[in-house]
């Protein structure tokens, strides 16, 4: 190999101006590198030894090293050096130890469900969670859980249904890891009245990045817990989670239909402020196709809601809405293939939000299947590519129409997926770097834009210019982000602000001296 | 053939930006990438290297920043001016901000470098055979014998003159037009041209394409016309024009001029070629080529698609070529919409505003600039483009992207 040490020439000719053509030479954004260099496996030799010593099991072969290359986003490929299946906190903790001995980078990986590589091992050790992935107590009488970090949450959903128990709130996507999804936020259809699901977390056993075991909460050691929960993976590593459940109760649904994006968003908003409904939520089949879903955990709040707050609510029902549509379209002949298109998208997606076999008396048995299978099923693709906004209630309406006209830009088809976020006052310090905007008061609200890629094929130019359009947006209205690691960290600062990211980077370099731990998601 | 002929995932021919760019997308996907180039390392490489602003970005998101030493002095340009022959001149700032002024030698080396892969400089391509699954290249190291590889995928980014596209189409050299372009470089001795921009010239006495920027403390002149034409004379035509009408005096022309031939075409009319089976071309080899000749930014987002493509079909076992053109299409869309007349009527496809700047000008030298243009681009009749243009144009419009079956 042709490797040569260049020294390349000093120019000699005039001086070079400070910086000309330094990131921030390019209008907009700061452009910095999203797409990291591999480290490139100093000590790594002696690292291998030490590991081996200490009896955990390192996995090097490329088949191994190879399933871990992208996340789901397929944005962002990197291999890492090897990989550690999670067995135990203490196995965690010696491997961290030796990692700052060795500065060896961490990556830490759940479901791999990011979309811009936050989970991707860009060389180092890649620290595979699903190891862990037991649920070790279920208190039926306090309502809580004890389970592992790297747990599935339809496995988590499996073990508490059999005692007739629900976790609080839970992502649509359920082979998310519970420990990722404390790590960033994680929003259901009933997070406007139970806030996110990290917010469900009562306390954690933690490995930090020095390689300490340490159990936290807002009791103990709360420091460390406020910094672990929306935390990205930068203070520590979640490997056991006392998390709060409740009784299960099947759901009462209802579908309210609506042609104005601006008109569903406000009545999402007022729905949620007047505690009207258990569990609310868009989803769009086009932007003049918008579904409002709300449903109930009991017959008495769904008769209060029809009785007081129905008429409020300016959705249509089915029928009403298909035939307004049909009238809308039968006067506008040359865009047929809308009308056929939205059609065609009813036939599939209805049966499969209301299944037969998981309807019994107009109630819905199991939201979490049906759900997370007709997401999957209709909304999802080989490449989850779901940018989104994180704002205040004041900034929603518009962030959801500027989102959507991009996406309109862009592709023929998308879907918008919104919900609101209860904040808790006592948690404002686990918001403080996260997914949770800082102007927003008691809710959040977040809006997903995902287009339906299907079985085209896109670069990933195009699918990022797209990404940093809808960022881009949220720059110039200072909303937040769910995704705002790994490839688009380059928005953090200018969303959040150099004070609180200087704040937080110092606080990580000094639980992370050797910088290993997710080094390459937020700083 | 020996069967201790080593076999990697890809051979990259060509240590250009493209390559960088499809490099560094297979080495972060963990595929065992071979860099050949013919010159020893770091290679001279003729350009202006005036990179656009979406070039600055792909190089700050993918490399990181650029180091000083892979720049020329001024080490920075803050956009383009266009001069016309009745004397109106219009800067135009990019809307990125200012980008770099890349000295290829060492910026394309640092790319290289820093892709991960593997690179075996002073190796020419010697030929391509396909046996089963596999391609098997025979290189030569320079001053030994030929050594082939194996592998599964082979990407061309070896520039206009691509020896593997030759070796895939044969006849593909006879069925272009070629131009030459050429630049020298002079001691100023008083230049009024802004240094901060780019400068080029809408004259059809002058030649195909007419440029000059600043580079190192030396004034740049350069002329690109149609391939047969003589070179030392065209550009003594084009220094004279500087000194009589914009007052540029220069001194002789230093003895390290330089140039090479062009393939200008087909960005203009939709004509790509983007290989054949396992083997993909990419970068200025696959026809890309931005309005006012800057290649490097089509380059390296080409090559990253070659790159991702490759990644995509060895993952999912689908076949490269309907998958590199479907991936490919957004890149043609941005490239030949520059070159479209509807879409620089009504869009916006280049990195700085034209029609802005136009419209900024007295109705006069407006009326002006809008004959001299039109004046220019009938120098360009022989080729017969205008309708290829016009056709490829209504496909953009009438289905939202250029037609595929065009592409070789």
């Amino acid at each position: 190999m042709d490797k040569q040490n260049i020294t390349y020439p000093r120019n000699t000719i005039g001086e070079i101006p400070p910086c000309p053509v330094a990131p921030d030479s390019l209008q907009g954004i700061p452009r910095q590198q999203t797409n990291p260099s591999r480290w490139q496996g100093e000590q790594w030799s002696a690292f291998v030894a030490a590991l081996q010593q200490a009896n955990i099991e390192l996995r090097v072969a490329p088949h191994n090293t190879g399933t871990y290359m992208t996340d789901a986003g397929g944005l962002a490929y990197g291999k890492p050096h090897g990989v550690v299946i999670a067995r135990s906190a203490a196995q965690i903790a010696t491997l961290m130890q030796l990692a700052q001995q060795f500065q060896v980078p961490v990556t830490t990986r759940g479901g791999g469900l990011t979309t811009e590589g936050e989970s991707v091992a860009f060389g180092g050790v890649l620290l595979d969670m699903t190891g862990m992935s037991r649920v070790l107590h279920i208190d039926k009488t306090a309502l809580t859980v004890r389970t592992e970090g790297g747990i599935f949450w339809h496995l988590l959903a499996e073990a508490l249904r059999r005692e007739g128990l629900d976790y609080l709130s839970a992502p649509l996507n359920l082979t998310s890891s519970v420990g990722g999804t404390l790590g960033v936020g994680g929003i259901d259809v009933n997070s406007s009245k139970l806030g996110c699901s990290a917010d469900q977390a009562i306390a954690l056993q933690v490995v930090t990045p020095t390689g300490e075991i340490v159990e936290c909460s807002d009791e103990e050691h709360a420091e460390l817990f406020q910094r672990v929960i929306l935390g990205y993976g930068q203070f520590g590593i979640i490997t056991e989670a006392t998390l709060r459940i409740r009784p299960y109760t099947p759901l009462r649904m209802h579908y309210f239909y609506y042609s104005s994006l601006r008109n569903a968003v406000e009545d999402l908003i007022q729905i949620d402020r007047s505690e009207a409904c258990d569990y609310s939520g868009i989803l769009t089949m086009m932007d003049r196709a918008i579904t409002l879903l709300v449903a109930f955990d009991s017959d008495e709040r769904e008769a209060e809601f029809l009785s007081h707050h129905r008429k409020a609510v300016r959705g249509y029902g089915e029928l009403p809405f298909a035939i307004r549509t049909a009238a809308y379209y039968a006067v506008r002949p040359w865009r047929i293939k809308e009308a056929l298109y939205l059609y065609q998208r009813k036939r599939e997606l209805f049966p499969d939000l209301q299944p037969a076999h998981h309807m019994q008396g107009g109630q819905m048995i199991d939201r979490t299947v049906v759900f997370s299978r007709a997401v999957w099923k209709h909304w999802g693709g080989r490449q989850m590519v779901i940018p989104d906004l994180a704002s205040s209630v004041d900034k929603f309406v518009e962030s959801v129409e500027r989102g959507n006209a991009v996406c309109k830009k862009y592709f023929p088809h998308y879907t918008l997926y919104c919900v609101g976020i209860k904040l808790r006052a006592d948690h404002k310090a686990h918001y403080e770097l996260s997914c949770i905007p800082p102007d927003a008061e008691e809710w959040a609200y977040g809006c997903e834009f995902e287009p339906m890629l299907g079985d085209n094929s896109y670069s990933r130019d195009q699918l990022q210019s797209f990404k940093n359009e809808i960022y881009d947006i949220g720059v110039d209205l200072g909303t937040s982000y769910y995704r705002f690691g790994g490839m688009m960290k380059g928005y953090i600062r200018r969303a959040l602000g150099d004070e609180v990211v200087e704040k937080h980077l110092a606080m990580k370099r000094q639980a992370d001296p050797a910088m290993i731990l997710n080094r390459h998601v937020i700083f | 053939m020996s069967s201790t002929t080593r076999r990697v995932d890809v051979i990259i021919v060509g240590a250009s930006l493209a390559a960088a760019a499809a490099a560094r997308r297979l080495h972060d996907a963990g595929m065992e990438t071979l860099i050949i180039e013919k010159r020893e390392l770091p290679r001279h490489k003729i350009c202006s290297g005036i990179l656009s602003p979406r070039g600055h970005r792909f190089l700050l998101e993918n490399f990181g920043p650029i180091p000083p030493q892979a720049l020329h002095n001024p080490t920075s340009c803050r956009g383009v001016t266009f001069h016309f022959p009745s004397m109106v001149s219009m800067s135009m700032d990019f809307f990125g901000g200012t980008t770099p002024h890349l000295h290829r030698k060492y910026a394309d080396h640092w790319a290289i470098e820093s892709s991960g892969a593997e690179v075996h400089g002073a190796t020419s391509f010697i030929r391509l055979q396909q046996q089963g699954e596999e391609q098997i290249v025979t290189t030569r190291k320079k001053g030994g014998d030929e050594v082939q590889y194996r592998s599964r995928y082979v990407i061309g980014a070896d520039g206009p003159s691509s020896p593997v596209l030759r070796s895939l189409y044969p006849d593909y050299p006879q069925q272009i037009p070629w131009f030459f372009v050429g630049q020298k470089f002079h001691e100023i001795i008083d230049c009024p041209l802004d240094e901060a921009y780019f400068h080029f010239w809408f004259h059809p006495e002058l030649g195909h394409y007419t440029w000059s920027h600043a580079r190192d403390g030396r004034q740049i002149v350069g002329v690109g016309f149609k391939r047969g034409d003589n070179f030392h004379q065209r550009h003594q035509h084009v220094a004279n024009y500087l000194q009589d009408k914009h007052g540029v005096r220069l001194k002789p022309a230093d003895v390290d001029h330089e140039g090479c031939a062009e393939n200008f075409g087909p960005s203009l009319i939709n004509r790509y070629v983007f290989g054949k089976g396992n083997v993909l071309i990419t970068g200025q080899a696959a026809g890309f080529l931005n309005m006012i000749g800057e290649g490097m930014s089509c380059a390296l987002h080409s090559g990253a698609i070659a790159g991702e493509a490759i990644i995509e079909a060895a993952i999912h076992n689908r076949e490269l070529q309907p998958l590199y053109r479907d991936m490919i299409a957004t890149e043609v869309r941005r490239t030949t919409d520059q070159w479209n007349p509807l879409k620089i009527a009504f869009g916006r496809p280049h990195e700085a505003d034209f029609p802005a700047a136009l419209m900024a000008l007295p109705l006069k030298d407006r009326l002006n600039v809008l004959r001299d243009m039109w004046r220019f681009v009938c120098l360009y009749k022989e080729f017969k483009w205008g309708r290829e243009i016009m056709r490829e144009s209504i496909a953009r419009l009438k289905y939202g992207h250029y037609p595929g079956q065009r592409w070789l």
